[in-house]
């Protein structure tokens, strides 16, 4: 949490929303070009350092990957895929993390009021003070990307570097990138980035090259180019992420006329005893 | 002895003109149900949706609660188990029972038209709350152990927990709504059976007729 340096959009377990209209900042993002990744892990160390996150044991998974999974200390994560492709063999290194969604799964389901927040700017944010540990955040996101602390169970994941973007920074890794692959940016300048790059993949052949924004989840704060963009599940993106219709469901519907019903059976007991009274034997019974 | 006293130990006696209707242990596993049900709703409501995050603070504040509603559901359960052995004798179905499936006689019911119930000890509508209510522990307990433990199981499981329990948790507090309405203010001398024990011949004959000729030995016990 920044405290004070970004206001708040959009907080968790908040009736109206949050925050307020009087500033507007422009929405960040942070473009990622897997073409270009080299898989160096620069990226990774920087945002341990800079997050001072503690070390992980990293694990063998059989590739170059680092671990597994993301991890409540490991918030920058390059995933190492092996692919035969139509252009022949491919490494697909894409850098995991959290995408900061503009329509976040895991503020939705977040029980905990200030727990996960939105910037004015578009970072989601966690804050441990308010979280609480219940893991609600993991089945509102469509990308497992909240992991939880060994003691207490609060969740962690990439704030987007909101302590350095707030003070006009650019995030730990992008600073670290040696090969340009990840840049930082208004969303509008990435996203046209994304785009001629994409046209320079189509034109070199790679026809299904893609800036992968999934709509679903309104768009997201880290946009990916993509060269084989019809397959993103080669690169361990979902092709359509939503926030799942269960969590919806049952935060904007279920949950209200919860509410209603049992303020009604209430009343509705009130009313019946106004009108019929006690349930006594007759006189003389 | 006093019908308070004998009540400690008998069921179904007469004492003067007073009946036993629940004895000490059966009363005493009824509060304990109530009790962690409390504690379970009020720390499970403000977790549920933020219209009741006041309610946090009676507990020491939402991450009191997040630990606490498990465990306070659970021995809810655990306690409800004990319940439903205890008494399902007294909550065996007759086939007469099946006339509360009916609304029209649960509106009779309501509207009190049906005065001298032809009941045993207890009517079809108390042993359908009876089942319903342990069918919804079970809904609960599976999908509070789910929602409990998340890293544990997968998406599409966490998914339909969600959904099982809060379905079934408003289900189960209207029921309850109701429940405590028809045992206090809806029914004189009901409550009194909870906590004293007892209940007066009078009540015994207007709301449970047969239950009172049994009581009385006016004609044989049946279950």
């Amino acid at each position: 949490m920044s405290g004070p340096l970004l206001q708040i959009r959009r907080s968790s377990a908040s009736l109206w929303g949050s925050g307020n209209d009087t500033r507007r900042r422009p929405v960040v993002a942070k473009y990622i070009d897997t073409t270009t990744c080299i898989g160096c892990k620069a990226c990774e160390v920087a945002c341990q350092e800079w997050n001072d996150l503690k070390p992980v044991p990293t694990q063998q998974t059989g590739t170059y990957q680092t671990m597994p999974e993301l991890h409540a200390q490991f918030w920058n994560l390059i995933r190492f895929n092996e692919k035969e492709t139509e252009q022949g063999f491919a490494w697909l290194m894409r850098k995991d993390q959290c995408m900061h969604c503009e329509d976040p799964g895991c503020l939705a389901a977040c029980p905990a009021p200030g727990a996960i927040v939105q910037y004015e700017n578009g970072i989601v944010d966690v804050n441990p003070a308010a979280c609480i540990g219940c893991g609600y955040c993991l089945t509102g996101c469509p990308f497992n990307v909240p992991k939880f602390q060994s003691t207490g169970g609060k969740m962690a994941k990439c704030t987007l570097c909101v302590d350095r973007v707030g003070v006009g920074l650019e995030p730990a890794c992008i600073k670290a990138c040696p090969t340009g692959c990840l840049q930082f940016g208004t969303k509008d300048d990435m996203v046209a980035r994304g785009h001629s790059r994409v046209e320079q993949l189509k034109a070199g052949g790679f026809v299904n090259a893609l800036l992968y924004d999934p709509p679903g989840v309104g768009g997201t704060g880290v946009v990916t180019v993509l060269a084989h963009g019809d397959h993103p599940e080669w690169y361990g993106l979902p092709a359509d992420p939503h926030v799942p219709l269960s969590v919806r469901f049952a935060k904007s519907v279920l949950r209200p006329l919860g509410v209603l019903a049992m303020v009604g059976a209430v009343l509705g007991a009130f009313a019946h005893f106004m009108h019929q009274g006690p349930k006594v034997p007759p006189e003389g019974e | 002895m006093t019908s308070v006293a004998r009540a400690r130990h008998s069921e179904d006696v007469v004492v003067r003109d007073e009946i036993v209707r629940h004895r000490l242990a059966s009363r005493a596993i009824h509060w304990t149900v109530a009790l962690f049900f409390f504690i379970a709703l009020f720390s499970g409501l403000p977790i549920w949706t933020p219209v009741f995050g006041w309610m946090a603070h009676f507990f020491g504040g939402l991450t009191v609660c997040r630990w606490l509603h498990p465990w306070a559901g659970l021995i809810f359960f655990a306690s409800m188990a004990v319940m439903f052995v205890h008494w399902l004798d007294d909550m065996r179905l007759k086939p007469s029972d099946r006339e509360w499936l009916r609304p029209r006689k649960i509106a009779a019911y309501m509207r009190h038209e049906d005065v001298l119930a032809e009941e045993g000890k207890y009517n079809g509508g108390q042993k359908l709350f009876f089942f319903a209510t342990a069918l919804g522990a079970i809904g609960l307990l599976l999908s509070g152990v789910v929602l409990w433990f998340p890293l544990t199981f997968p998406q599409l499981v966490r998914e339909l927990a969600t959904l099982l329990h809060d379905v079934t948790f408003i289900l189960f507090v209207v029921a309850i709504v109701f429940h405590i309405y028809l045992g206090t203010a809806a029914e004189p001398g009901t409550f009194d059976s909870m906590v004293r024990g007892t209940v007066s011949k009078r009540w015994a004959r207007f709301h449970h007729s047969r239950w009172y000729r049994e009581v009385m030995g006016e004609e044989p016990r049946r279950p």
